[in-house]
């Protein structure tokens, strides 16, 4: 398994290097804007700031899960391992822990700063404990599930049906987190989304041809 | 244990509506090395893809080792070499990562073979797959495929593409290989006199069925390819059964029979024939002719 997981890291390894600088300049920016932080001026560069960062990290994330499976798919990769003393189920759950520490690489770091970062500076809004840690949880979820669709998108000859999924899902969990916040509600909507999407993503996997 | 490290039973694919194999059935004991012949697109790349459980049958069962094929345990993979068609290689890679790439994944690994084979092919390390020449991938895949000492080989023509020296070094190679080692080998080719050198079976599929299946020795038998030379004109019927062929030219008449037996011998000699001798046929000849639309005589 570790064999297989180095593989992986090896040959994304521009998304884990992407990851670890998207973070530092999150962090950065963070620090540079909580320091210069002033209530009586509108958060619009913060939001100008988090509306394309977002968008980033959930491109970007897709595009690793899409990326591993196409050129899997493309460079007959698993046609190749599953010949050798590898099961295909042991393929893809490599891939798939390689895809959940990418995202830790990117968000672990930015949950520690801001729980630092908090706990130094008086926060802009009120808080309540736990509030970083069920944020953080909320987003990695988040990116997850959108880790899962891009691994769907890649494998598919027809990208369309994961990518209106990905879109139906944004155009749930914006509303939900504007009107509730993060919350379980949240939690629970996307961990049933990932397991729906695991498990569509792994019976493809385990039957198609390689 | 079952004596037969490959078991097909009632194999049916289709791809796109399209029946490619037809109720395929095929037995390979322990210590065989079997030939499977075909022309290009009559499926045994399909077969062989089913059989490693990268391609799922329409229909029927396949075995390797004693497990079936959509269950093939990582560790019976371990127990199968496998040098596939145009040498399914991870192209981007450096020769030297995807070396230890296989042996890391493998569970057994004999170092000093996989050197000496390495020496002997002269296989450099540091280039990239893609840049290897045709014949340098097919030799590494098979001594990638030789490292982990399979029980079982399985050659997916693996001389496809290869120039004539090349062709014959990776056969003389490979050859060696079989001979020292005795394992079961399901080697799959069009190329007639590759398969002829080795085989010690041959199983030819058309049209979607295995209209072969015997021992090479047993084929030559079975077909016989006569000149028959009458006194007058050569009668346009002989009724024999079975005849895969027919060529009448004047006193002359060419037959290729299968089955042939002392039965038609009688029948034919009350023709009285002149002469009757036997052209020795080889089995690029007998291919040609099982591989014709009337195949059905030589099913086994």
């Amino acid at each position: 398994m570790f064999a297989l997981i180095k593989r992986e890291i090896q040959d994304h390894i521009v998304y884990f290097i992407g990851a670890a600088v998207f973070s530092a300049v999150f962090i950065i920016m963070s620090i540079s804007l909580i320091h210069q932080y002033d209530p009586k001026v509108p958060p619009v560069f913060s939001i100008g700031l988090g509306i394309p960062a977002v968008t980033i990290v959930i491109f970007g994330i897709c595009a690793m899960g899409a990326t591993q499976m196409y050129l899997d798919k493309t460079r007959k990769i698993s046609a190749l391992l599953s010949t050798l003393a590898v099961s295909r189920s042991r393929i893809l759950l490599a891939r798939i822990i390689t895809g959940i520490l990418a995202i830790l690489i990117l968000l672990v770091p930015q949950t520690i700063a801001s729980g630092i970062l908090l706990r130094i500076f008086t926060p802009p809004i009120p808080m309540f404990p736990g509030m970083v840690f069920e944020i953080s949880l909320v987003v990695f979820l988040m990116a997850f599930a959108c880790y899962c669709i891009g691994l769907q998108a890649g494998w598919n000859s027809n990208p369309l049906t994961p990518s209106l999924g990905a879109l139906f899902l944004t155009c749930i969990f914006i509303p939900l987190i504007l009107i509730k916040g993060f919350g379980v509600h949240i939690v629970v909507i996307l961990v049933l989304f990932i397991a729906a999407s695991l498990i569509r993503t792994w019976r493809t996997f385990m039957t198609t041809s390689l | 244990m079952d004596e037969n490290v490959i078991k097909v039973e009632n194999l049916v694919k289709y791809f796109e509506g399209r029946c490619v194999l037809d109720g395929i059935n095929l037995n390979v004991p322990r210590g065989c090395i079997y030939g499977l012949l075909g022309r290009n697109g009559s499926g045994k790349t399909t077969i062989i893809r089913i059989l490693l459980g990268l391609e799922p049958p329409t229909r029927g069962r396949t075995f390797l080792l004693d497990a079936e094929s959509t269950e093939l345990s990582a560790r019976l993979h371990s127990r199968i070499g496998y040098v596939a068609e145009g040498h399914n290689l991870i192209q981007s890679y450096r020769v030297g990562r995807l070396i230890k790439l296989c042996k890391d994944l493998s569970l057994q690994w004999n170092d000093e073979f996989f050197n000496h084979l390495m020496e002997t092919f002269r296989l450099p390390t540091d280039r990239r797959v893609k840049e290897l020449s045709i014949g340098m991938r097919a030799q590494l895949n098979l001594a990638l495929a030789m490292a982990i000492d399979p029980e079982l080989l399985i050659f997916d023509d693996p001389t496809l593409g290869l120039d004539t020296v090349a062709r014959r070094q990776f056969l003389e190679l490979a050859i060696d290989l079989i001979q020292q080692q005795g394992r079961t080998i399901l080697f799959c080719s069009h190329i007639l006199s590759d398969v002829e050198r080795i085989a010690d079976r041959i199983g030819i599929l058309a049209a979607g069925k295995l209209v072969v299946d015997c021992p090479l020795e047993e084929l030559k038998e079975r077909i016989k390819k006569l000149r028959i030379i009458f006194p007058e004109s050569a009668p346009p019927n002989l009724y024999l059964t079975e005849i895969i062929n027919q060529q009448i030219q004047g006193r002359e008449m060419v037959i290729t029979v299968a089955n042939w037996n002392k039965q038609k011998q009688t029948i034919l000699e009350t023709f009285k024939p002149s002469s009757c001798t036997e052209i020795p046929m080889s089995l690029e000849d007998m291919f040609i002719e099982c591989t014709k639309p009337n195949p059905k005589y030589i099913e086994s």
